[in-house]
């Protein structure tokens, strides 16, 4: 019993003894060898100290559409970062590592312009073919401002996250989407970029299309027309009587009726009546839908019945 | 001697192997780390309450159980770069989402998507009207109510996509969408007879997007050229009526949206000048056309001459062009032409022959052409510190058609011309922000008088919001400061004031001065780097004084405001390898106000105020019971409350009354499991 545990135990420590020479030669081999790269080509330089403990994660790059290799546009390190010699090597008598050639944050020392001017080699064109001249430009937003370009999943491209990172600065819309009646962006059925751009375009306020009605119209198209009777301000711009980023009153209207229709219409007649929820007829004119009650096609109507003064949108 | 050897040999090639499983080990996290992940997520979930808010847009408006389930699988080819996607959101739920994609990247990619928007009116119809979501309705012979209905629209949208790069700098890519939506809307019709109906409209059309764009993707010049169609089919072209009010003969059918369509060409580009020189610019050429017959059924006479339909068309025309340059290092110039034309070609015809010498109107159509010309120019010259000093000039021509006889006042220019200055710090270790100023001003042409069919005048005593004079003055000011390493502030002000002329002839009617005030603060605290916290406070007011005359000639004013304060906590936190959890409440208090007063004559009573209160709690907490899978747990409580008097008073001629629980509570719990793999 005691021979047998005896050669068993010396073929146990003899296999440990080439197992573990084996995985140590192999070790010195791959000390040796150069490093590899971990999730762009050429990051080997940068991983060695950018790697899986890092605190700022860097590697989930590797996941994105920067880290597809196989793509040959795709990015080095440097080609972002710039050569980052100082960084990389760090020189003699210096106690802090200096920050790359181009570091992208509010506190790197690289101009948003610059750092900005980096994306644009790869990204110009396109939905950014209006960057330079658009607003978020000429303010100084960086393109890190808004997307995490290490991030497995960038916030800013996710219909249900996006609002929050517009919400940084954009703190009065936040307000507004919390209002009774709104789009539905809390649910991530909608988000911002379905209406503006935030790379700039030709239209106002970075919209999607050419102008505020034309970017309504891709969700809401029986409000274009053009009909028989139509309604001065609903062809002009949709904002002067809505607020897309929500409202208390139904319909994103801006105030309830009658006040919001005394803000054009002459007081002739019922149209000056102070609001009131009760009376008849005309009287409870803010009740319900208001002057909505009777004036139910205020978007126009395309109906050509030969009635007096059917210009008022009550068919 | 001999065993200390021993010893050494065998804690030598211990480390060795430690090393070696250790590289292994890092080599295995790197590759975990750059690697697409996909998952899976299911569970079921329940709601404790029917409500009509909470669900609004997510379709969790019914108490009871509902399943949970969402997709996320990414594949990549590394050795080609093809990607596969198929994701889904709250699939077999109203709201869900599908889409799939499939790209070898920097060469072809497609995808097909499905979504579905559902949305659910917040009041409820208590109604005895027969046929909703039908283009006939039957109205009730007397007064009653005998059914709750829910009013809910369903948009369901399919995508479909296809792009490819031909080259380095030609690409090509094509987005088609085509959206449908059925359900009903709160609607109705009525006459001072009196008599109103509820008539909810019906809603059963097809919404149809088409882009097409040629790219070309140069060193300095870029351009974006294509077409973008639209198109806009209603199932229903009327909306007709038996029973009902007799006052109300004359209004059936009411006639719904009509199909239309449009159609656009486009170019649009980049090119940069020098380094320091870029400009860009779009032009695009477009047609409306809204020819669809009109409904029929209507019963009395038509005019003569108008044939069956409108044969609308409107001829959109937009140049656009901004150049952006830095002629010295600290100074940088951006200007911006832009020329958006509506030219609304619709026939004019008589489609009401029965104006008489007193009418306001003549029976014409009226078709509307816009024309919008604007132009900015700012200089930006950089200061010591990284501090910006921005000016700026900005102006916009707005000119409109007109018909001959009008019923509000018009004007068919107006101009807006805007100065602003602004100091901005966008790079610091602690402090950046701007503060800024804006003055605008807007007037026009004269104003046209409102005159009747005879040529006489008619009223011109209000100018209307979009078209008075205005001045505004606007100050923003925002600040990010980094207080202490942990803790970081945001605060963000803004305040304008306007001051219209909104009244014409002195008459004092009309808008008459606005206020608009946000304030809030943000602040962000990592407690240490598993837990961290925001908050936030904001609160929003707008004013408008406007006021009217009635029509006995007792003129009275309303000073509208509106305040809101919202306010938010979050906390996130992975406390352990295998805990993650975090939850964030907000609530929002808004009030309207009407306040209502008698300039001349008798006192008058205002509008009650409106206060709406909004609180959610969301937590959630994810058990990792592997190190790619576990169990979520989420719990929303949603409580909604009101003294909006809308509807309260309000009872349609057919009996139906339109009803809102004031105030509403929900809860949700929802337990998954979930499950990661690369």
């Amino acid at each position: 019993m005691n021979k047998t545990f005896l050669i068993l135990m010396r073929s146990v420590t003899a296999a440990l003894c080439l197992f573990a020479m084996a995985q140590s030669a192999l070790a010195q081999d791959a000390a040796k060898a150069p490093r590899k790269d971990l999730a762009l080509k050429g990051d080997a330089v940068c991983t060695r100290c950018h790697g899986v403990d890092e605190e700022y994660p860097v590697l989930a790059i590797g996941q994105t559409k920067h880290g597809t290799v196989a793509d040959k546009r795709t990015p080095t390190c440097i080609s972002c970062h710039g050569a980052s010699e100082t960084h990389i090597n760090r020189p003699a008598g210096v106690s802090e590592r200096p920050k790359p050639t181009i570091s992208f944050n509010k506190k790197g020392g690289t101009q948003p312009e610059e750092q900005n001017q980096t994306c644009l080699t790869c990204h110009q064109g396109g939905k950014r073919t209006h960057w330079q001249t658009s607003l978020h430009a000429t303010r100084d937003t960086t393109c890190v401002a808004c997307h995490q370009v290490h991030a497995a999943h960038d916030k800013v491209r996710d219909k249900r996250d996006q609002a929050q990172v517009c919400y940084t600065c954009h703190k009065e819309q936040r307000a507004q989407s919390q209002r009774p009646s709104r789009h539905p962006i809390p649910e991530g059925k909608m988000t911002c970029s379905d209406c503006h751009n935030p790379h700039g375009s030709a239209g106002p306020k970075n919209l999607v299309r050419d102008n505020v009605n034309d970017t309504c119209y891709t969700c809401h198209m029986e409000k274009r027309g053009p009909f028989v009777r139509t309604h001065q301000p609903v062809q002009e711009d949709c904002s002067i009587c809505h607020n897309p980023h929500g409202t208390t009153t139904p319909n994103l209207l801006k105030t309830r009726s009658p006040f919001l229709c005394q803000q054009c219409h002459e007081p002739t007649s019922h149209r000056g009546n102070f609001g009131s929820l009760t009376g008849n007829s005309t009287s409870a004119n803010a009740a319900a839908r208001g002057c909505l009650n009777c004036h139910t096609q205020i978007h126009g109507t395309n109906n050509p019945a030969n009635i007096s003064n059917e210009r008022t949108f009550r068919r | 001697m001999k065993p200390q050897s021993s010893s050494f040999r065998l804690t030598a090639v211990a480390a060795a192997t430690f090393a070696a499983f250790s590289a292994f080990a890092a080599n295995e996290e790197a590759a975990e780390l750059t690697k697409p992940t996909s998952s899976v997520q299911f569970g079921l979930g329940y709601v404790d309450n029917d409500n009509r808010r909470f669900g609004q847009y997510n379709g969790l408006n019914q108490e009871g159980a509902y399943g949970l389930l969402g997709v996320d699988i990414v594949k990549r080819d590394d050795a080609t770069g093809t990607w596969l996607k198929l994701r889904g959101r709250n699939l077999g739920l109203d709201n869900q989402d599908l889409r799939f994609e499939h790209e070898a990247q920097g060469n072809w990619g497609y995808y097909v998507e499905f979504d579905q928007i559902p949305r659910s009116e917040p009041y409820q119809a208590f109604t005895g009207v027969q046929g909703i979501g039908s283009n006939v309705l039957t109205i009730p012979a007397v007064s009653t109510r005998t059914t709750l209905v829910d009013l809910e629209t369903k948009r369901e949208r399919i995508g479909l996509g296809f792009s490819k790069h031909f080259s380095e700098v030609w690409n090509f890519k094509v987005d088609f969408r085509n959206e449908e939506k059925k359900g009903a809307r709160l609607w109705g019709r009525g006459t001072t007879t009196p008599a109103f109906e509820f008539t909810p409209e019906p809603i059963d059309s097809t919404t149809r997007l088409l882009e097409a764009t040629l790219g070309y993707t140069g060193k300095n010049l870029q351009l974006s050229g294509g077409y973008f169609g639209t198109m806009f089919n209603n199932a229903y072209n009327g909306l007709s009526f038996s029973g009902g009010n007799a006052g109300l003969s004359t209004f059936n059918p009411i006639a719904l949206p009509p199909d239309n369509h449009s159609h656009q060409l486009f170019l649009s580009g980049a090119y940069t000048f020098t380094p320091t020189t870029q400009g860009n610019f779009k032009v695009a050429y477009g047609k409306a056309l809204q020819n669809d017959a009109f409904v029929t059924g209507i019963n009395v006479p038509m005019a003569p001459g108008i044939g069956n339909n409108l044969q609308g068309r409107i001829d959109t025309t937009l140049v656009q062009m901004g150049i952006t340059a830095r002629p010295m290092p600290k100074l940088t110039l951006r200007g911006n032409l832009r020329y958006d034309d509506r030219d609304d070609k619709t026939p004019v015809l008589r489609y009401s022959t029965l104006a008489t010498g007193t009418s306001t109107f003549n029976g014409d159509n009226e078709p509307r052409s816009n024309r919008t010309t604007t132009g900015n120019f700012e200089a930006s010259y950089m200061l010591p510190m990284a501090f910006r000093l921005i000016g700026g000039l900005d102006y916009e021509e707005k000119k409109r058609s007109l018909s001959q006889v009008r019923i509000v006042s018009h004007r068919d220019r107006t101009d807006e011309t805007s100065y602003r200055a602004e100091l901005r710090r966008s790079v610091s270790d602690t402090l950046t922000g701007a503060i800024g100023y804006i003055h605008s001003s807007r007037d026009g042409s004269p104003f046209l008088q409102t005159t009747l069919n005879n040529g006489t005048a008619g009223s011109n005593v209000v100018a209307p919001i979009h078209l008075a004079n205005r001045d505004r003055d606007k100050i923003r000011l925002s600040a990010n400061w980094q207080a202490t390493e942990p803790l970081s502030l945001q605060f963000v002000l803004d305040q304008s004031q306007d001051k219209y002329e909104g009244d014409r002839d002195g008459s004092g009617l009309g808008p008459r001065k606005g206020e608009s005030q946000n304030y809030s603060i943000d602040a962000s605290y990592i407690f240490n780097d598993k837990v961290q916290g925001t908050a936030y406070f904001s609160r929003n007011d707008t004013k408008l004084d406007q006021s009217s005359r009635t029509s006995g000639g007792q003129l009275w004013a309303a000073a509208l405001q509106n305040t809101g304060d919202s306010m938010g906590l979050g906390l996130r936190g992975k406390p352990y390898a295998w805990l993650e959890m975090g939850g964030d409440v907000s609530y929002s208090d808004i009030t309207d106000k009407y306040g209502q007063s008698a300039i001349t004559g008798a006192a008058i009573a205002s509008l009650p105020e409106v206060t709406t209160k909004l609180t959610r709690l969301q937590l959630f907490a994810k058990f990792a019971t592997q190190k790619n899978a576990g169990v979520r747990l989420d719990y929303i409580y949603d409580r909604f409350s009101t003294n909006d008097w809308t509807w309260s008073t309000w009872t349609y001629s057919d009996g139906t009354r339109m009803l809102q629980d004031p105030v509403q509570k929900v809860n949700f719990v929802g337990v998954s499991y979930y499950y990661r793999w690369q």
